[in-house]
């Protein structure tokens, strides 16, 4: 069904990748370091700071009570994101510890087991929650065009890329479902949305496969590669950001809590 | 790294004072941010350097952007550091801050006067019996709290009235105080909000004048001059020695029972948060408790109040470097004052005092506005308000 080609390519191009991201962080890294005023001690992590902290990275409640929307959206980029590649990482990590049969059994669990339709779903469900996070982000910038819109055509970018890897990981799903139908397919709910036939595709189902793996994967991949360089990299900093400042202003004994929603811009 | 964190949503932009009056966004966070990065990695060309300066100095350094970033960006810091960076880089800042700066460098005060004329409101006051009791010269009397009253209060004819009515409240409260007087120094904090590199070096002075003279307590009447104190001098001035903003010292009195406002005072006011008290220091509450003590007195809160008060644009030296922003700035604020109806505008603090008349000014407006201490002083002994320290330091001078 797979091409060996590609798969070798594929790892050549994820190791590249990473390389290139390690690299990357760590020239930032340097950077930064030359700008931070003291380092960062443990002990500043008090318990107002852990909990702004996991209100702020995990709900994002500041964005909330700014826009319920934004946060509906950001909400569902954050999330979904955060999960597909949790699961990519796990089926990964479970293939690995396979091989040298070192997975408890997990592998085939989750992949053709008792734990399918949880992979099913959980992939599925998350895909539609990164869908619908890109889609509602892409209606703000151009139909609702707020005036904070920021005119920077690779975070546009960015968000087309998420939007069509998600499309492209559910095109992929489905034609694995057509090549080797299974009675656990229903699980995909999203999946079985964009069966082959649907389009009118009956025939060359390998060679479709193949290409949309190509596509999906290693676009999937070069995201390392290019998270140095896009918003995306805030998605890194951002808790790290909130963290320290939290701490600070827990040391200056000035830290905030404001009950946002009650006011809004003058403008 | 919070050049890269900023998500770039541009929440900062929407709720930022100065880009309302002036909506590039080189003003707002986001493009300084954005610039800084730029400034960092590949460098910018002649005119965006322009366009950056002009962003970074066309702010009065407020802290709204901080509070409304998702990412918690400690912006207006950043904007401080960013300013000295540049001076230390041989990038200089306005000419009008220069000036200021040279002032409080070479005179110990933003005014450029000598400093023997410092503790002279006092002296004045007395001998125009505004206060009860003479207030001592620290030299002479090392009480157990030390009332700072700032450059402006102390120099500004125009502002002295909030020493004399701060000293006089004190005295009401029977508290031991004393003054500093020609030794009081300038809190140098105007020095880090405009990024000269000499901020650490003249803290570390004043932190061991006071060290040296034994000071345990400090009662400041300005909010900048508490934002000094208080918070940039951390980790500077050990927290043995307790800075406390005024407010937060008189509605204790008040609370404890040494200052009983008995007088009604028949007003609708709202109320003015300072940036440095409020988003810089989360002091909202105990200026309000001190209107709310009032009899007579209702407060009616502005469309945006406490975490969101609007900046009147007389910090980080904006009103030097901008000054027809900064009373746009004021203006809209005085306009969001009229919204409530209420027949004048309170604030703890002397320089939005002055800067909100700029803005009084612009509008035209009949808003009257008032120092804190007025509305306590006219509910506690109304012989020592506004009208009266006016007429009797007029006749003092030309006397
Ligand atoms: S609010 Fe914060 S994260 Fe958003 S654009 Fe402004 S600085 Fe960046
Ligand atoms: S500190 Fe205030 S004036 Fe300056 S950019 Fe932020 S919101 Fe605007």
């Amino acid at each position: 069904m797979m091409h060996p080609a590609p798969w070798i390519l594929f790892w050549f191009f994820v190791i590249c990748c990473h390389l290139y991201l390690d690299y990357s962080l760590y020239r930032l890294w340097k950077g930064w370091s030359r700008g931070m005023k003291t380092g960062f001690a443990i002990r500043r992590l008090k318990m107002p700071v852990v909990r702004i902290w996991l209100y702020e990275v995990f709900l994002q409640r500041q964005l909330f009570s700014l826009s319920v929307m934004r946060w509906l959206v950001h909400q569902c980029i954050f999330w979904g994101f955060i999960s597909l590649t949790f699961l990519s990482l796990t089926k990964f990590i479970l293939l690995l510890l396979s091989r040298i049969s070192f997975d408890a059994g997990l592998h085939d669990f989750f992949s053709q087991g008792a734990g399918y339709p949880f992979t099913k779903l959980w992939g599925d469900f998350f895909g539609l929650i990164l869908f619908a996070g890109c889609a509602g982000a892409l209606a703000r910038r151009f139909v609702l065009r707020p005036v904070q819109t920021a005119h920077d055509q690779t975070d546009t970018f960015l968000t087309v890329y998420l939007l069509l890897m998600t499309l492209s990981g559910f095109m992929l799903e489905s034609l694995r479902m057509a090549l080797s139908p299974s009675d656990l397919d229903q699980y995909a709910f999203i999946g079985g949305l964009f069966m082959p036939a649907r389009f009118g595709i009956v025939a060359g189902l390998g060679t479709w496969h193949a290409g949309t793996w190509i596509i999906h994967a290693f676009s999937g991949a070069a995201i390392l590669a290019y998270l140095p360089h896009s918003k995306l990299l805030h998605s890194l900093l951002a808790p790290l950001v909130i963290a320290l400042n939290a701490a600070e202003e827990e040391g200056r004994k000035d830290m905030y809590w404001p009950k946002t929603k009650q006011y809004r811009p003058t403008r | 790294m919070e050049m890269e964190a900023c998500a770039r949503c541009g929440e900062c932009l929407a709720w930022c004072p100065a880009y309302a009056q002036d909506p590039r966004e080189s003003i707002c966070s986001r493009g300084k941010l954005g610039s800084l990065k730029r400034i960092v990695t590949s460098g910018l060309n002649g005119e965006e350097m322009k366009e950056f300066l002009e962003g970074l100095y066309e702010c009065s350094a407020c802290g709204q952007c901080h509070i409304v970033c998702p990412v918690r960006i400690n912006t207006h810091e950043l904007w401080e550091r960013a300013r000295e960076s540049l001076v230390k880089a041989g990038i200089p800042q306005p000419e009008e801050q220069i000036k200021h700066l040279t002032a409080i460098r070479e005179c110990n005060n933003s005014f450029a006067k000598p400093q023997t004329e410092r503790g002279l409101w006092a002296e004045t006051a007395w001998r125009a019996g505004l206060l009860k009791e003479p207030v001592r010269l620290w030299k002479e009397y090392q009480a157990p709290v030390l009332y700072f009253a700032g450059c402006t209060a102390s120099f500004d004819p125009a502002m002295q009235t909030v020493a004399v009515q701060s000293a006089r409240l004190l005295q009401e409260a029977g508290v031991d105080f004393s003054i500093l007087g020609p030794d009081e120094p300038c809190c140098a904090s105007k020095l880090r909000r405009m990024g000269d590199p000499g901020f650490a070096d003249a803290a570390q002075q004043r932190a061991d004048l006071f060290l040296r003279s034994g000071i345990g307590r400090i009662i400041v009447s300005c909010a900048g001059c508490f934002k000094g104190l208080h918070s940039d001098y951390a980790g500077i001035l050990p927290a043995s020695v307790e800075v406390l903003h005024l407010t937060e010292y008189l509605d204790r009195l008040i609370r404890e029972g040494n200052l009983t406002p008995t007088r009604n005072v028949p007003m609708k006011v709202t109320y003015h948060d300072p940036c440095h008290l409020g988003r810089h220091n989360q002091i909202y509450r105990e200026p309000r408790n001190i209107l709310h003590a009032i009899p007579g007195l209702s407060l009616i809160e502005m469309r945006r109040h406490g975490p969101f008060s609007l900046c009147c644009g007389m910090g980080g030296g904006l009103k030097l470097a901008k000054p027809e922003i900064q009373k746009k700035m004021s203006a809209a604020r005085i306009r969001q004052a009229e919204e409530t109806g209420a027949e004048a505008i309170v604030t703890p603090c002397q320089t939005c005092q002055m800067g909100l008349m700029t803005g009084t000014e612009a509008t035209s407006s009949g808003l009257k506005v008032y120092h804190i201490t007025e509305m306590l002083i006219r509910s506690v002994c109304p012989e020592a308000d506004r009208a009266h320290i006016e007429k009797a330091f007029t006749e003092t001078e030309t006397g």
